[in-house]
């Protein structure tokens, strides 16, 4: 399927050291590039004191930390102006064909998108989160998004009902070719799940005790995350089963009403709090039960679902944004996000496991089949494909679609857009590029392949 | 902002028949950037709870906010009169106290109507107008010299600022729950103080201690105890409703014009803006409402012991 090696930057404000699920995809589908012959390097904002400059991530994969502030949770504010010095030597020096900008709230993504025209570089846009209409912050971010989305080449969404909400939010129709009066949603509007390794939830070699259910739930204590369903549920389940324990996995502003409703209902020895979990123990907590617990209010994709799926637990969850569509009817149970409703799941599902219905390593081997980050990558790289096939968008027709975001907003953007070329101009006069130091790449995989040979024939030939 | 038609069909034509499935855990054999004809945005919904606003009901709520500008004028009109001395203190200390007598025996009766209010505490209520007036009349040389230091220009637009904050923040708010009190909310309470304080700075300007006294007075009784009395009035009728508004707008509209016709058309504008076009004009606006739902939105989960 692939033409040619390419070199792809990924740019996100949220990225290692910091934790959680886009960085994580970043990470996964940065490493299955590498492994498919590309050249992938990462840009995101340092991490003062100690995670700044350069590093190198295993496998071979390059970390750019840009010195930026961040304002909360890891973004960083945006200004639009003041990454592309920064930006341009990276691009250049690095010889990058394409950038891949992940996440809606990530400004350093953003800007990229709007930076990479003056290189010829091309762009793509993966949206993780699902955002409503309706509060002040999502109508202000939707328009940040879709003035960044008029000009990007492609966008990946993780989940069918994601695509339908960024398709939205970002506006992303184009006239129709047969009649133009007509508007259709963009061609290049694509659908690719995240993925997980399976080979880190492999379901506990034993088999699970019957007398006692565990009922597990891993999520950060929100309000989004539907800790109050959990709250209201967990005493009744465990007054109706006698058998039944819960685990629950996290941190967060909600811990306070677990505790309360844990002490109301001298539940102390039947709800255990683990506190914050780190991922690499994840799957220790998750052999522990048989039953995944998820509330959550909203939700994209829900990685947390998979992860219980593929360690064999049966999952009951809220039939919330894109969890729906990542299971199969038969390893997943829904609830409405409703307290009775969730009862009334709980329920079920613990009459499956009793009954011994439901099969860990089946469901295993079902999710490995399902999703695997190699294939999630083959993909990625047929829309890399696409767009480096298609012909890039010229200047008069960016600032036509920039002018068409509104009266007053598509004015704004297309002075930044104006702004923004002027500032190149003098940048490509300050610093010329005849003056840059260009990376050379000595380590092609073919080239460490006739290494690792060497080395391995010199090492059986000596004593 | 959203295309009718969003479901065309895209170039991208699947060759076989298998039925596309809202699925991510099975691969189908349709490209990644398959838009489903007939599935696509289907969940979407337009304005689901969406109740329009008809013309006369708005009218009518929005003689709360018309009321209340006529008060600021009828106060602003009160301290011009004071000031080149063509009102009378002593007449303006009269009629502010028997005006609130008056609201006070209205305010009693309208309170005695709904059986479950407690029976109101009448010493109390006295002793405490009592203290407000003696404080008044011992502050008011205070008040008179308090900001002598400061330019007339910056008292003019910090009143007007006050004034406008106080219009803003003022509770509008038309429906009358038995029972209710509107003095609780925090913004009442910073309007409240945004109009107190603005008379105080204003009565600064007058000549004498008891124009002073006289303005500040009515201050509190028009900017403290009248909201409440109108708050009241909202469960009378709205017949009540228009009679006062009326009656407000003509006693400010009779107190400016011979200051300035100019300014007293100017009112006529502004009361008929807010209380006629502004509604109509809300009314218009709701044919581009486009509230759209969908399932990303955030549920409200439902919790039995809410």
């Amino acid at each position: 399927m692939k033409d040619e090696a390419l070199s792809i930057a990924m740019i996100s404000d949220f990225f290692y050291p910091n934790v959680g699920g886009v960085e994580n995809h970043i990470y996964m589908l940065s490493a299955n590039l590498i492994r498919r012959g590309h050249k992938v390097i990462v840009i995101t904002h340092s991490h003062p004191p100690d995670r700044v400059g350069v590093r190198w991530l295993l496998p071979s994969l390059k970390v750019y930390y840009v010195p930026f502030m961040t304002i909360a949770s890891s973004a960083t504010l945006p200004n639009y102006f003041t990454f592309l010095p920064y930006f341009r030597t990276i691009i250049v020096r690095e010889h990058i064909q394409l950038i891949h900008a992940h996440a809606s709230l990530s400004s350093l993504g953003q800007e990229g998108i709007l930076h990479a025209h003056f290189f010829g570089v091309r762009t793509v846009f993966t949206d993780h989160s699902l955002f409503g209409f309706e509060d002040a912050a999502s109508i202000l971010t939707n328009k940040l998004l879709a003035a960044a989305l008029k000009n990007v080449d492609a966008v990946i969404c993780v989940s069918h009902t994601g695509r339908e909400n960024t398709v939205l939010r970002g506006q992303l129709f184009e006239p129709s070719e047969e009649d133009p009066s007509l508007s259709v949603v963009r061609s290049s509007v694509y659908t690719i799940p995240n993925a997980l390794v399976a080979e880190q939830f492999i379901p506990s070699p034993w088999p699970q005790p019957l007398e006692t259910i565990n009922i597990v739930v891993i999520s950060r204590l929100a309000y989004r995350k539907g800790i109050d369903l959990l709250v209201a549920t967990a005493p009744r389940i465990c007054a109706a089963f006698p058998n039944v324990n819960f685990i629950v996995g996290g941190d967060g502003p909600k811990l306070n009403d677990l505790l309360q409703a844990r002490e109301r209902h001298l539940l102390q020895d039947r709800i255990e709090l683990l506190g914050p979990v780190r991922h690499r123990d994840v799957r220790d907590v998750l052999i522990r039960g048989s039953i995944f617990l998820n509330t959550s209010l909203t939700e994209a994709f829900g990685i947390a679902i998979l992860e219980a799926a593929c360690t064999g637990l049966y999952v009951v969850s809220t039939r919330v944004g894109g969890v729906p569509e990542i299971l199969p009817q038969d390893m997943i149970s829904f609830a409405n996000p409703d307290e009775d409703d969730v009862f009334r799941a709980l329920s079920e599902a613990i009459d499956i496991v009793t009954r011994g219905a439901h099969d860990r390593l089946e469901a295993h081997a079902r999710v490995t089949r399902f999703y695997d980050w190699a294939h999630i990558a083959e993909r990625t790289e047929a829309v890399y494909d696409a767009v480096v096939r298609s012909e890039s968008i010229d200047f008069e027709t960016r600032v036509r679609r920039t002018m068409s975001l509104g009266p007053f907003a598509g004015l704004i953007y297309t002075i930044i857009l104006v702004v923004d070329c002027l500032f190149f101009l003098f940048l490509e006069w300050w610093m010329p590029r005849h003056d840059m130091d260009f990376v050379r790449e000595h380590w092609k995989p073919d080239v460490f392949a006739e290494f690792a040979h060497k080395a391995q024939s010199s090492g059986e030939e000596a004593p | 902002m959203i295309p009718d038609s969003t479901t065309e069909s895209l170039p991208v034509q699947p060759d076989t028949a298998v039925q596309w499935r809202k699925v991510l855990w099975e691969r189908c054999p349709y490209p990644d950037n398959f838009i489903p004809p007939d599935s696509f945005l289907s969940a979407l919904r337009r304005n689901p709870n969406f109740t329009p606003y008809s013309y006369w009901p708005l009218v009518f709520m929005c003689c709360a906010i018309t009321q209340h500008v006529g008060t600021v004028f009828v106060f602003l009109a009160i301290f011009v009169g004071l000031k080149e001395r063509s009102v009378d203190a002593r007449v303006l200390l009269w009629v502010s106290v028997s005006c609130s007598v008056l609201g006070y025996g209205i305010w009693e009766i309208l309170h005695s109507s709904h059986p479950s209010n407690m029976p109101p505490n009448r010493s109390k209520a006295f002793k405490s107008s009592l203290l407000v007036f003696l404080a008044l009349m011992g502050l008011a040389p205070v008040l008179r010299t308090l900001t002598a230091a400061t330019s007339s220009d910056s008292i003019w637009a910090l009143s007007a600022c006050l004034f406008l904050l106080n219009t803003v923040l003022a509770d509008h708010s038309c429906s009358m729950r038995p029972g209710s009190f509107t003095q609780e909310r925090l913004t009442f309470v910073l309007s409240m103080n945004a109009a107190i304080s603005s008379s105080v700075v204003l009565a600064s300007r007058l000549p004498d201690d008891l124009s002073v006294f006289s303005l500040v007075l009515f201050a509190v009784q028009l900017f403290a105890l009248f909201p409440l009395l109108r708050h009241r009035f909202w469960s009378i009728s709205t017949a009540v409703q228009a009679l006062v508004t009326l009656s407000i707008t003509a006693v400010s509209l009779v107190l400016v014009t011979p200051l300035s016709s100019a300014i007293a058309t100017m009112m006529t504008g502004i009361y008929i803006a807010i209380t006629f076009i502004a509604p109509g004009v809300l009314v218009w606006a709701q044919q581009y409402k486009n509230e759209i739902r969908g399932p990303w939105d955030v549920a409200i989960p439902r919790l039995n012991w809410i």
